[in-house]
């Protein structure tokens, strides 16, 4: 037993990096899912734009780091309200509408990107005191990693927190259970749903920004990482933040974990887990609100 | 959204117009090869494939509410089906398309039950995921598909047993057109029947479909079952015309392309899935041929103005077309079939 | 609208279409014709190179490299004036299918040039070899394609660069190999090429891993089971984006120093070697071309490269100046633009000088040529490929 956990220890630290990225991704796209009933596609977008935004701005100082992060931010908050504005004349339309013009966008916006960075793959250094590998229990594991896990983690629980416990949380999850209801009560729903499309597309810049040493910007990212959110959220259950944690650790570690148990099955896993999930429990792990 | 108003309506209002539209849409699309280049000839070929497969995913999504991702896998397991038979048992076409077809419906039977265990963004995602299996399984099965490097070899298919094998690009446009024909028939015909009527109730209100002794889920899978049959059939059409198949014919690109073209095209309506195609195969095999490498861009374009001038595809029906074009001038062949 | 309206409408459509198509006469009944005969004393070639996704990189390298060629030589081949048309080859077989025909059917080119994928270059055997159209592909090239009268290769078959450096692993490493491909057939050419020279020569396989392509962008799981496996080097293949980040995690799991690593050239070629930075520095990898060779004709060709694009030359923009070298000496031959000439002509070519030095054709219409042991090493502070040593002639 001990042998086999010193042996996959460190792949189960990865699948919690990793799985806090995917988090930091994945929440947005399920808030506004629950609550807008948009299935925004150009969410991977925002990703490769805040990791585009870190190879561009940090240039292994703790100082191009802050930069990335503040400029990551503004693209966040750009980005959110433009998608939020291009799908504001669509309500009510239905979901494929909806990803049909965001997948549109997603295209666009991705040629616009290819143009200005080219073709390749983009490896993004870190500040230059975490670009190094530390030991964790006679394994060499990069630093920046294991930084990563703990803001990404404090990250989460700040996002858990203010979802479930604050007012205003109260608030977004009402608005995610009935619309209408919260309307009637007077609370301008409008706000409250651009509100949540920007901070859904600022985590996910932001996670661009901290994930670019991670998973490099390069064409084909966007995709890759919004079929991961995708997967995600439909495991942890649409519009709930407690799913898309739940979600995120569980692939996680399927990806990672899992892939090291049984390598000869690595292209099947990922897919394979949502299906068996989405077959025993259509609505996800924990759905909130919708049935 | 009245979307399959148009195959109801032009049978009951307009039957001499709708005789005329037949008329004139059969003549044009005969008239093709004599009039285009091969190079032409060859991408409407592409586009009638992808029509049947549209329709496909009409049927699931448009007729039935269950939006897929994963008609594609069909579409594959048809044109290895179809490219295998060729290879090695009966390069007549009759025979490819046949086994093809079962091939699809097996297939569909064996996996619908896990996919209607969902509906709405979860049949989404498990379609997204018996899609996305059957990829990397056809890239891993080598021995049986070529793997990752894709089927070649594919003998000339053949129409009349003792006749020779299509090598003309007109006369493999022609083969294709009429199987998609015949599909199209087919499909409408079962949008006719009772059986389509249920199916269209079952996107509009299952639980009342349910609570009034319906059993959804056998519908559901029915439903699931034909269009992956009629998957396998386009499939069998591709691995015809293009004479090579490659797991990319499996992958979430086709899946999705499909689905835009079935949301451009105007969800529900099966003419307007056939035309979603012919655009989307359009832009980005010919347009995205002139403007070198931008086929993507274009595409992104297709889809967001559609989105936005066309509520409704392009078979959204008069109001929209009127008020794009508010004098009503319009030589777009788009703007004259409106129901 | 009413009824008349629409008639009205349909037969100016269908009028309008009729109009379009005579001028360029029908595929059935017509000639065939869209592109139309070249003018006296000009050849219409196709550049079939990927100019979006993944490889669009290699495509860069393939297109300048024939550009340099052609800029060498006044803009023609063979004497003929040269029109090039390019195609866009994507990402997909589909894709790259779909613009192959176009250079044949519409363009009406007399050859044709390029390829990177090798789905894309079984996809289109058919098409050359039936309408009898030579293709001088400059990359892609599955270990399948034996038989094919129309088609060839100036780079290589996809299994020798494995084929190269199975022995000489086999007798310089002291313990066993693990193998770590991309899953998809270029990967598993590249292993079974390597364990072709490698068994016979007493090496020692510990396992065999294949890595989801291209999905995989975290190496983590796989390097942890190559490290505890207790192999004593590692033999992989991977190029482009997927290339970059397996270099950086090699290192970053502390798999470098501990494991020495092997791999086809692809892996540190061009581009990448930038984005991998110091982790690559160390790495073995076999290539049949290195922009340090010793000859007059490469550094001639370096020179050009380099004041063209500012980037030293790749195997791959080398295998397609090759091509463009190759397509003069059969269109001299020929004498004219005639493509069935211009494919013998190409047959009876008996050695062709090259950056990377005289190669012969072998009977599969690839190259007979010598393959070079190289290591990542820093050059006057800047990280670069060095030949460190000879693996032999292959192709034979």
């Amino acid at each position: 037993m001990t042998g086999w956990l010193d042996a996959h220890l460190v792949s189960m630290v990865d699948g919690v990096a990793y799985g806090l990225l995917l988090f930091t991704l994945a929440v947005g796209l399920s808030l506004v899912f629950g609550m807008m009933d948009v299935l925004n596609l150009a969410h991977g977008t925002l990703y490769l734009a805040g990791a585009y935004t870190a190879y561009a701005l940090s240039d292994g100082s703790w100082l191009g780091l802050l930069v990335a992060l503040l400029v990551g931010l503004l693209v966040g908050l750009a980005g959110g309200g433009l998608l939020a504005a291009a799908v504001a004349p669509l309500q009510g339309r239905g979901h494929l509408d909806q990803a049909a013009l965001t997948l549109g966008i997603a295209l666009i916006a991705a040629e616009v990107m290819a143009m200005f960075f080219g073709a390749e793959v983009l490896p993004t250094a870190p500040p230059g005191s975490l670009a190094r590998s530390v030991s964790v229990l006679d394994h060499s594991y990069p630093l920046y990693r294991l930084v990563f896990i703990a803001v990404a983690g404090v990250l989460a629980v700040l996002v858990y927190l203010a979802f479930e416990r604050s007012s205003v949380g109260a608030l977004v999850r009402a608005t995610v259970a009935d619309r209408d209801m919260v309307r009637a009560m007077g609370v301008d729903t409008r706000k409250v749903l651009f509100g949540v499309f920007a901070f859904g597309a600022v985590l996910a810049t932001v996670g661009g920004v901290l994930g670019a040493p991670i998973i490099a910007p390069g064409p084909g990212i966007d995709d890759r990482v919004l079929v991961l959110s995708l997967v995600v959220i439909v495991i942890g259950g649409l519009g709930s933040v407690r799913g898309a944690l739940l979600g995120a650790l569980l692939i996680g570690q399927v990806q990672t974990l899992g892939v090291a148990l049984t390598p000869a099955f690595a292209p099947f896993l990922l897919f394979g887990a949502m299906l068996l999930v989405l077959v025993l429990r259509p609505q996800g792990l924990s759905s909130l609100g919708r049935a | 959204m009245s979307t399959d108003a148009g195959l109801r309506s032009r049978g009951r209002r307009l039957p001499l117009r709708t005789a005329v539209l037949v008329a004139v849409v059969t003549v044009l699309l005969l008239l093709v090869p004599w009039v285009f280049g091969a190079f032409t000839v060859m991408t409407f070929t592409r586009a009638l494939v992808f029509a049947v497969l549209a329709m496909s995913v009409n049927l699931l999504t448009g007729v039935a509410g269950m939006p897929t991702l994963g008609q594609a896998a069909y579409f594959g397991v048809g044109a290895y089906t179809g490219a295998l038979v060729g290879i090695h048992w009966s390069e007549l076409g009759v025979v490819q398309l046949a086994l093809a077809t079962l091939a699809g419906v097996v297939a569909a039977v064996l996996t619908g039950p896990l996919a209607i265990r969902g509906r709405g963004v979860a049949f989404l995602m498990i379609t997204l995921a018996i899609g996305e299996i059957g990829y990397t399984a056809a890239g891993r099965l080598d021995s049986v598909t070529g793997g990752t490097d894709g089927m070649s070899g594919i003998p000339p298919v053949v129409v009349t047993p003792g006749g020779s094998g299509l090598v003309n690009e007109g006369l493999i446009y022609y083969y294709v057109l009429v199987v998609a024909a015949v599909s199209y028939a087919a499909v409408a015909v079962l949008l006719r029947s009772p059986f389509g009527l249920t199916l269209r109730g079952l996107r509009d209100n299952e639980s009342r479909l349910r609570s009034v002794g319906y059993r959804t889920d056998s519908y559901a899978l029915a439903a699931y079952v034909y269009a992956g049959g009629l998957a396998a059939l386009a499939g069998s059409l591709w691995a015809s015309s293009q004479r090579f198949v490659a797991p990319g014919d499996l992958g979430f690109e086709i899946s999705a392309l499909a689905l835009l073209a079935v949301i451009v095209g105007g969800v529900g309506s099966m003419w307007g899935a056939c035309l979603g195609a012919l655009l989307v195969v359009f832009t980005r095999d010919y347009l995205g041929q002139q403007l070198s490498g931008h086929a993507p861009l274009l595409l992104g374009i297709l889809f967001v103005l559609t989105v936005y001038l066309l509520p409704q595809g392009v078979a959204g029906g008069r109001a929209q077309w009127r008020r794009l074009f508010p004098k009503d001038h319009g030589g777009d062949p788009g703007t004259v079939t409106p129901t | 609208m009413t009824t008349r309206r629409t008639t009205y409408l349909l037969a100016l459509t269908a009028a309008s279409t009729l109009a379009l198509g005579a001028c360029g006469g029908g595929t059935l009944g017509g000639g065939g014709d869209e592109g139309g005969e070249e003018a006296d004393g000009t050849i219409k070639i196709g550049l079939l190179v990927p100019q979006s996704g993944v490889y669009k990189s290699l495509g860069d390298d393939m297109r300048a490299g024939f550009e340099v060629y052609l800029e060498e030589h006044d803009n023609t081949l063979g004497g003929l004036e040269v029109e090039v048309v390019l195609a866009d080859e994507g990402e997909t077989a589909e894709s790259g299918k779909a613009a192959a025909d176009k250079l044949v059917k519409q363009d009406q080119v007399t050859v044709v040039t390029g390829v990177v994928s090798s789905a894309v270059m079984n996809g289109v055997v058919d098409l050359f070899e039936t309408s009898k159209i030579p293709l001088v592909g400059s990359n892609a090239s599955p270990t399948t394609l034996t038989d094919a009268e129309f088609i060839w290769r100036t780079s290589y078959v996809n299994d020798e660069p494995g084929e190269a450096l199975g022995a000489y692993v086999a007798e310089n490493v002291d313990g066993g190999v693990y193998f770590l491909a991309a899953d998809y057939q270029a990967g598993k050419d590249e292993v079974s090429g390597f364990k072709k020279s490698f068994e016979p020569a007493g090496g020692e396989t510990v396992d065999e891993v294949y890595t989801p392509f291209p999905a995989t962008t975290n190496f983590q799981p796989f390097l942890a089971n190559a490290k505890a496996s207790g192999a004593e080097a590692l033999f992989s293949f991977y190029a482009g984006g997927a290339a970059v980040e397996f270099v950086k995690q090699y290192d970053q799991f502390g798999l470098k120093g501990e494991i020495a690593h092997y791999s086809a050239g692809f892996l540190t070629e061009g581009g990448v070697l930038d984005g991998q930075g110091a982790s690559a520095e160390g790495t073995f990898t076999a290539m049949n071309y290195n922009y340090d060779l010793d000859n007059e004709l490469n550094a001639s060709f370096v020179e050009a490269y380099v004041a063209k694009t500012d980037r030293n030359p790749t195997t791959y923009a080398m295998a397609s100046y090759d091509a463009a070298k190759v397509l003069d000496l059969a269109i001299e031959a020929a004498g004219e633009a005639d493509p069935e000439a211009i494919n013998t002509a190409i047959g009876e070519i008996s050695e062709i000088e090259s950056p990377r030095g005289t190669w012969t054709w072998s009977e599969i219409g690839t190259p007979v040529q010598t393959w070079y042991l190289r290591e990542v090493k820093e050059v006057d502070g800047t990280l670069t490929n060095v030949i460190i040593d000879e693996l032999g002639e292959l192709g034979g």
